[in-house]
């Protein structure tokens, strides 16, 4: 196309208007244009006559009025991020439309770290996530709501308990040492993702992104690839989650929208365990293969088993969850705001266990003039997280009441607890789980504030210099108290013995300031060029404290002031600093070649003076094809683009002053004085990325199908990793830059809309699928040889290893070859032929990584009805059901139930078992080995949603503007061959090493939810 | 425009102005490595980060010393105490490695001082001596300690990271060399003390009489009998220590007879970790004394004794006899520091070497102070008997149970089967699982991974 032509068209259509606004009979038509997803009304909405440059657009209320020629006339309905609807009026006078999302919404402004740019042009690997994928699904945080909805991105949550940790990994584990969890950038401010509380809970944390309402969230991106991250350098390796909330419109009527959510809660499924009588037979059975008489033991059938308590009956519940949220925005010419203020209450399904949020957000923005702007942007919230220890710890709530034995009561006759040394719960090795849950206090409030200033100032045209100073405030308050009639409190006299009191207080802030320049300029219309550079000062610090007592008068008294005997407590303080410049420029040419060059100089405290400052450049190219000539003739296509990128980015999450030689205050017999602390690595530095990807993005037919497909291959070298040395040279190990992790993968998302008749509301369907394959392996350490991580296990150093060669969360036992028919023994591979079972020969049993990982959406809508379901799968990776060393344990000893497992143990020669015998003190048979990894494969239906919305013509009565009734369930439907409670399992949260463990976790929870959405 | 620049330019000062306060901020309550040593003050703090590293190393050495014997039966959850229990233990033992671990921080701490203290200005002619002596000490007893546990082990000798981090076995002989020099020589230079300084500073640190106590039981152990018996005289002979009431030994910290004392407050009680006495022993009862043993030390010959265990019959049940071992206390009972020497070892490893040099008369006496002491507070009819003069193996045989009524659970046993050639004939009959290879601990897995000169070097049958 020349310009000649393009120069003809316009006058014809300037001809057409002027002849067509002066000749045409014309007839007006009025209507309301609402989006389909919530009935909401939809300003701005360009509405013209097909073949016509007559339009209008809506006004604030969504309504529009148009002036068109008699007869039949078909109209257009057109706003950015929507798919453009075209609708035949006949002689209609009033035509109300819905329009949908686009799919692909190729004009769409993307977010993209401190730029933004239209979607199309995006030449890294970004990953959008509107919040209308997950409205509906009661999520805590919005880590939570990525789960299934990104290709690359990999969310785990650790257990069911509410306000709890999520592991969110993007394009696999890069690090050993260091965090591996991405950088969360709430509207520009790195906020803390990590737990805030101090004091354990036998591996599941809390989680302070659960701060963050998931409904104020307008968008989220999830930076995968280094042309995206590299403007994040030193913090971005492990990719980066922009998050930005929602923003008032300008020339907006205010609209208010109330939303209200109410559902219960349940645990998914409950393991299956032993009663009285089978117990007592197994036990019997144990003893007198001991050689021993189980009579003697007190083991005797009518007696012992006369009790049958379902302790999971007894400690679980079935949880109340409710949320309530009222937000308001809206906008003059020069005034915009979003205001919102919610509660959230989630009852979990242990006993005493509760997640309560207030939050609240308030958004504003102002025009100064034409050529300055400023804005705040305020979050507030405010958390009591009432907590049950777990998994882990003997006084567990749910990990006590798995292993409690059948034929001990929570109660006594009167209805009262039996508390530590009672015959009839003695405690120790488990404790009462229902005094567990029930008597102690284990409180946490949390706040968090995210609050920014921003000034944008355009200094000539174009050129603008935009500023901000952050916030990121992080506060946790633990409030607890164990009474004496609890393990802690009165059990351990060494510790609690009569009531032990605990007050923790942890203090994180993160101050930012940064201000960028960026200029946009095009030459001749053919040459485009944006031009970014930036400056950055971050700083963070820690304050904590904490306080205990002992020896309370009575369990009426539960603070520390009223404790006898205070003698621990502590305080300290930490902090460390970013110092950064940035820039990116972005070339195209006629928007068909694109280059952008992104690069970051970081500077940190956490490593050695010679080794603070780090580049982290990045490169990418693109062309569009469907720019190309050849190609606009296949008029199905819409936009395709290739694209590639190559750069560096890093890591730099370790602890304060590693690189640093240090000693510490030790102790001895009231002295005070130090001990060798950390070796000295004077050329400590970063964690380093090279990163490669290819990806291509294509769409058809006007964007009813969009397909994204990426490959990548990203080398990590210099980890960040605490070398181990020998104890002879007085130190574990020190802190070093050891050692490569690789990772690679493919990754593919296709987005389409298999049917659309929604101008006339009719039926709509669409699907969103992505799939995603990485590949992670240790490529080097400092040697061969392995390192131990997890737990230690029976007979070998530890359950995981990480191994050059495998990837990380490689499971380390010995090879289980069976039971031996004959003696019932458990046969194990003897994998260094010296004709003995001992520890080395243990070997690699399996990881905990999975082969494909994905999601599949589906929303269909029909006139006032919607309904979508989303599918979640994992395949290829292991579980380690490391519960079962104590709830199949063969014996080793008698203090825990059993599963029903135990019930296909050899008993005579000639059973082929896959459980070995049953003997007293035997540990043999119980070592750590291939016979507790299980297949960890699932596919979940981990939303249904269906939703209602009542006609305009009722609530117009009521002046309503929209309303919306649905119902949600989460985790319905579980396809797996785990036999433990739930496949989607982590102890240890957050580990890297030791991934994929089942020790007594509570499992997720399946919640099932009614709400109601209105808008004013 | 220029408005704009100045803008900028206030920006970028900004930036720059705050950079070292961003960048190097000063570390928080840490010592960087090159003001760890530098003046005489500093020698005081090292010094007790020392004896702290030595402390380390208590508490394993009393769990190997008893709890590989036939003392204990497993009542817990941990796999490190139900491989004890079982007499089933391997290279991955977490005990292995804490007492490697003690072993060896105490050298490097001990080394850090002896290379640093010659150059550290300002350090007094006496300090520099006296510390000097209690490095030597330490570290001597560290390697006594290894040696009798592990056989040969690495001797390192620097501060020196890339020389320690690959160092083979040395043999016994030569690390149990290197110990006794080490003591000897401190013995020269350790003050002698005084109870009027308080028992806690007196038995607290290093004396003239620790090193003493320490020769004779390495004498004791390298069958020296003359030898041992001298310097367990000598100790026995300042009459600076007390055999006190045998409660106050299980229930006291640093009583009269305590001779060297490793010394916990409230504040580093080791609470519920993993190798705590008290935690273990009392709390979470991981190890219970063995029906054979409470048969033993509840016997009219222990006497007050049997106040080293307790029962508590509503624990009784099961597998469980109910018994408890008390010797550990918590702080608020003033009862939880580790003993490493007291009189009344002083007076058993003289009994045992007079009666290995046919002095029976001698022994006997030494002997029944200790039986007199046990039945103090006894009516006659409960009063141990007194112990008769007898053969040289009938003797030797009264010591090997005087030494169980007296020393069990303070980390002696196990040692002292092996040292006397008793432990396959007692520890077979205990159980059917022992096997002669734990007459040696395991090197720990972890040691021979990281340390190539340590590979294929596992003691036999590990």
């Amino acid at each position: 196309m020349n310009h000649t032509l393009l120069k003809s068209i316009f006058s014809f259509v300037l001809f057409c208007l002027v002849v067509g606004a002066s000749f045409a009979q014309n007839r007006v038509i009025t209507g309301k244009v609402t989006a389909a997803s919530d009935g909401s009304s939809m300003p701005g909405v360009n509405v013209t006559l097909k073949g016509s440059p007559t339009g209008v657009t809506t006004d604030g209320d969504g309504n529009y009025r148009i002036s068109v020629p008699t007869g039949k006339v078909t109209l257009v309905y057109s706003f950015i991020g929507m798919l453009p609807q075209e609708v035949n009026v006949g002689n209609r006078a009033s035509v109300n439309v819905e329009l949908a999302e686009n799919p692909t919404q190729l004009t769409e402004v993307v977010v993209t770290g401190y730029n933004s740019t239209q979607k199309k042009d995006i030449l890294g690997s970004i990953t959008s996530i509107s919040p209308s994928k997950f409205k509906d699904i009661p999520v805590a945080g919005f880590d939570q709501a990525l789960q299934g909805q990104a290709a690359g991105v990999q969310v785990t949550q650790s257990s069911g308990t509410p306000g709890g940790g999520v592991a969110v990994r993007i394009r696999g584990n890069t690090s050993i040492s260091a965090s591996n969890r991405p950088l969360f950038v709430v509207d520009g401010i790195p906020v803390m993702d990590e737990a805030i509380s101090g004091r354990g809970f036998g591996g599941q944390n809390d989680n302070s992104l659960s701060f963050v309402n998931p409904n104020d969230i307008e968008s989220m991106q999830v930076l995968k690839d280094a042309s995206a991250k590299a403007i994040y350098g030193s913090r971005a390796a492990n990719g980066v989650v922009l998050i930005t909330t929602k923003r008032g419109k300008n020339n907006a009527r205010t609209s208010v929208t109330v939303d209200a959510q109410r559902g219960a809660i349940d645990i998914v499924k409950k393991v299956d365990l032993l009663n009285s009588q089978e117990l007592l037979e197994l036990q019997r059975e144990a003893v007198t293969n001991a050689g021993q008489d189980p009579d003697r033991r007190g083991l005797i059938a009518g007696v012992t088993d006369a009790v049958n308590t379902d302790w999971l009956d007894e400690v679980l519940r079935r949880g109340i969850y409710q949320q309530y949220q009222v937000s308001a925005s809206g906008g003059n010419d020069k005034t915009k705001f979003y205001i919102s203020g919610a509660l959230r209450d989630e009852e979990g399904v242990q006993l005493n266990n509760r997640f309560t949020r207030y939050s609240g957000t308030a958004n504003f923005d102002h025009k100064i003039n034409q050529r300055a702007s400023i804005g705040t942007n305020v979050l507030l919230a405010f958390t009591t997280n009432d907590r049950v220890k777990g998994d882990n710890f003997l006084d567990g709530v749910y990990s006590g009441a798995i292993k409690s034995l059948p034929w001990f009561a929570p109660y006594n006759e009167q209805g009262k607890l039996y508390g530590p040394g009672s015959p009839n719960y003695p405690g120790f090795p488990n404790f009462n789980p229902v005094a567990q849950a029930l008597l102690p206090r284990f409180r946490t409030y949390g706040t968090k504030i995210l609050a920014g200033m921003n000034a944008q100032y355009e200094i000539i045209k174009n050129l603008r210099l935009n500023s901000k100073i952050s916030l990121d405030y992080n506060n946790s308050e633990e409030d607890q108290y164990e009474s004496s009639a609890t393990a802690i409190g009165g059990f351990l006299p060494s510790v609690g013995g009569q009531g032990y009191g605990v007050y923790i207080t942890n203090t994180l802030y993160t101050l930012l300031n940064s201000n960028t320049l960026t200029y946009d300029v095009a030459f001749n219309e053919k040459h485009h060029l944006n031009a970014l550079l930036g400056a950055e000062i971050l700083q963070s610090k820690n304050r904590n404290s904490f306080a205990t007592g002992r020896v309370f008068p009575s369990d009426d008294f539960t603070y520390i002031n009223s404790a006898a005997v205070q003698d621990q407590a502590g305080s300290g303080f930490a902090q460390n600093g970013l110092l950064s410049g940035f820039g990116e420029f972005r070339y195209d040419f006629k928007e068909k070649y694109l280059a952008t060059f992104t690069a970051r100089y970081d500077g940190s405290s956490r490593f050695g003076p010679s080794r603070r400052f780090g580049f982290f450049p990045s490169f990418s190219v693109g062309w569009r094809l469907s720019e190309e000539p050849w190609m606009k003739s296949l008029t199905f296509v819409q936009d395709v683009k290739l694209r590639a990128s190559y750069g560096y980015t890093g890591n730099e999450r370790i602890g304060n002053f590693t690189y640093l030689g240090t000693w510490g205050a030790s102790t001895y017999s009231g002295a005070t004085g130090v001990s060798p602390n950390n070796l000295n690595n004077p050329f400590l530095q970063w964690e380093r990325t090279r990163e490669a990807n290819v990806g291509l993005d294509a769409s058809f037919w006007s964007g009813r199908l969009s397909v994204i497909l990426e490959a990548y291959d990203n080398l990590t070298d210099n980890l960040l990793f605490n070398q181990p040395l020998p104890l002879t040279t007085g130190f574990g190990g020190f802190q070093g830059n050891i050692g490569n992790i690789a990772n690679r993968g493919l990754e593919l998302t296709i987005s389409s809309v298999n049917i659309d008749h929604s101008g006339t509301r009719g039926l709509r369907w669409n699907t969103d699928l992505n799939l995603s394959h990485n590949q992670n392996k240790v490529v080097s350490l400092v040697d061969d040889k392995p390192l131990f991580r997890g737990y230690q296990g029976n007979g070998v150093s530890a359950t995981n290893v990480i191994l050059p060669g495998h990837p990380l969360g490689t499971f380390w036992g010995l090879k289980a070859l069976g039971v031996d028919v004959a003696t019932g023994d458990a046969l194990y591979e003897d994998f260094n032929k010296d004709g003995r079972i001992t520890p080395d020969d243990a070997q690699v049993i399996g990881t905990a990584q999975p082969l494909l990982i994905g999601g599949l959406t589906n929303r269909i809508s029909w006139r006032n009805f919607d309904l979508s379901f989303f599918f979640q799968f994992t395949y290829g990776n292991k579980i380690l059901n490391f519960a079962n060393t104590t709830l199949v344990n063969t014996g080793a000893d008698l203090e825990n139930n059993q599963t029903r497992a135990a019930l296909r143990r050899w008993q005579k020669p000639g059973d082929v078992t896959d459980v070995p015998r049953y003997v007293l003190g035997n540990t043999f048979n119980n070592f750590h080995s291939s016979r507790f990894l299980e297949d960890g494969s699932y596919l979940r239906l981990k939303n249904v949603a269906f939703g209602y919305n009542l006609p305009s013509r009722w609530l117009n009565k009521v002046k309503i503007n929209n309303a919306r009734l649905y119902v949600t369930g989460v985790n319905l439907w579980t396809l797996t061959a785990y036999s433990g409670a739930d496949p989607e399992v982590s102890t240890l949260d957050g580990s890297t090493s030791a991934q994929g463990i089942d020790f007594f976790t509570l499992p997720q929870t399946r919640n099932v939810t009614v709400g109601l959405t209105i808008g004013f | 425009m220029k408005k704009n620049k100045i803008l900028v330019g206030l920006v970028l000062s900004l930036a720059l102005g705050s950079c070292t306060e961003i960048l190097s901020p000063k570390p928080i309550d840490i010592l960087a490595d090159q003001f760890v040593l530098n003046e005489a003050k500093d020698v005081q703090t090292v010094r007790i980060g020392a004896y702290n590293a030595f402390r380390g190393m208590a508490s394993p050495k009393v769990m190997i010393g008893d709890f590989t014997a036939d003392f204990i039966q497993h009542n817990g959850t941990f796999t490190d105490y139900q491989e004890l229990g079982n007499k089933q233990i391997t290279a991955a033992n977490g005990l292995a490695g804490a007492l490697w671990g003690g072993v060896y921080s105490t050298v490097y701490v001990c080394n850090f001082l002896l290379e640093k203290l010659p150059t550290v200005p300002g350090v007094t002619e006496a300090d520099r001596k006296l510390v000097t002596a209690e490095a030597k000490f330490l570290r001597g007893m560290a390697y006594f300690t290894g040696a009798t546990t592990f056989g040969g082990i690495p001797n390192v000798t620097t501060t020196d990271v890339t020389t320690n981090r690959t160092v083979a076995r040395a043999s016994k002989d030569e690390i149990m060399a290197n110990a006794l020099k080490d003591i000897q020589e401190s013995l020269t230079d350790l003050p002698e003390g005084s109870p009027t300084q308080g028992r806690a500073i007196f038995a607290g640190y290093a004396t003239k009489n620790a090193a003493r106590a320490a020769l004779a039981r390495y004498y004791l152990y390298t069958r020296n009998w003359t030898q041992a018996e001298q310097f367990a005289s000598q100790v026995i002979a300042t009459n600076r220590y007390d055999l006190v009431s045998y409660i106050d030994v299980v229930a006291r910290d640093f009583n009269p007879e305590s001779i060297f004392e490793m010394g916990y407050t409230a504040a580093d009680d080791p609470g519920t970790s993993n190798f705590g006495l008290n935690n273990i022993l009392v709390g979470r009862r991981e190890v219970i004394p063995a029906n054979s043993y409470i048969t033993l030390i509840t016997n009219r010959e222990s006497g007050e004794r049997s106040a080293t265990v307790d029962i508590d019959f509503g624990k009784q049940g099961g597998g469980d006899n109910g018994w408890s071992v008390v010797k550990y206390g918590t702080p608020d009972e003033d009862n939880n520091n580790i003993v490493i020497f007291r009189l009344a070892e002083m007076y058993l490893i003289r009994a045992e070497a007079r009666a290995q040099q046919a002095n029976i008369t001698g022994a006997v006496s030494d002997l029944n102070v200790l039986r007199t002491r046990a039945g103090r507070n006894l009516t006659a009819a409960q009063r141990p008997p007194m112990v008769v003069a007898g053969t040289q193996s009938e003797i030797l045989g009264v010591i090997e149970r005087e030494r169980v009524y007296e020393l069990s659970f303070e980390g002696h046993r196990w040692y002292d089967l092996v040292r006397t050639g008793r432990a396959q004939a007692v520890m077979s009959a205990f159980t059917p699982n022992w096997n002669q290879k734990y007459e040696l601990w395991p090197i720990p897995q972890t040691e021979i991974q990281r340390n190539s000169a340590l590979a294929g070097q596992q003691n036999p049958g590990y």
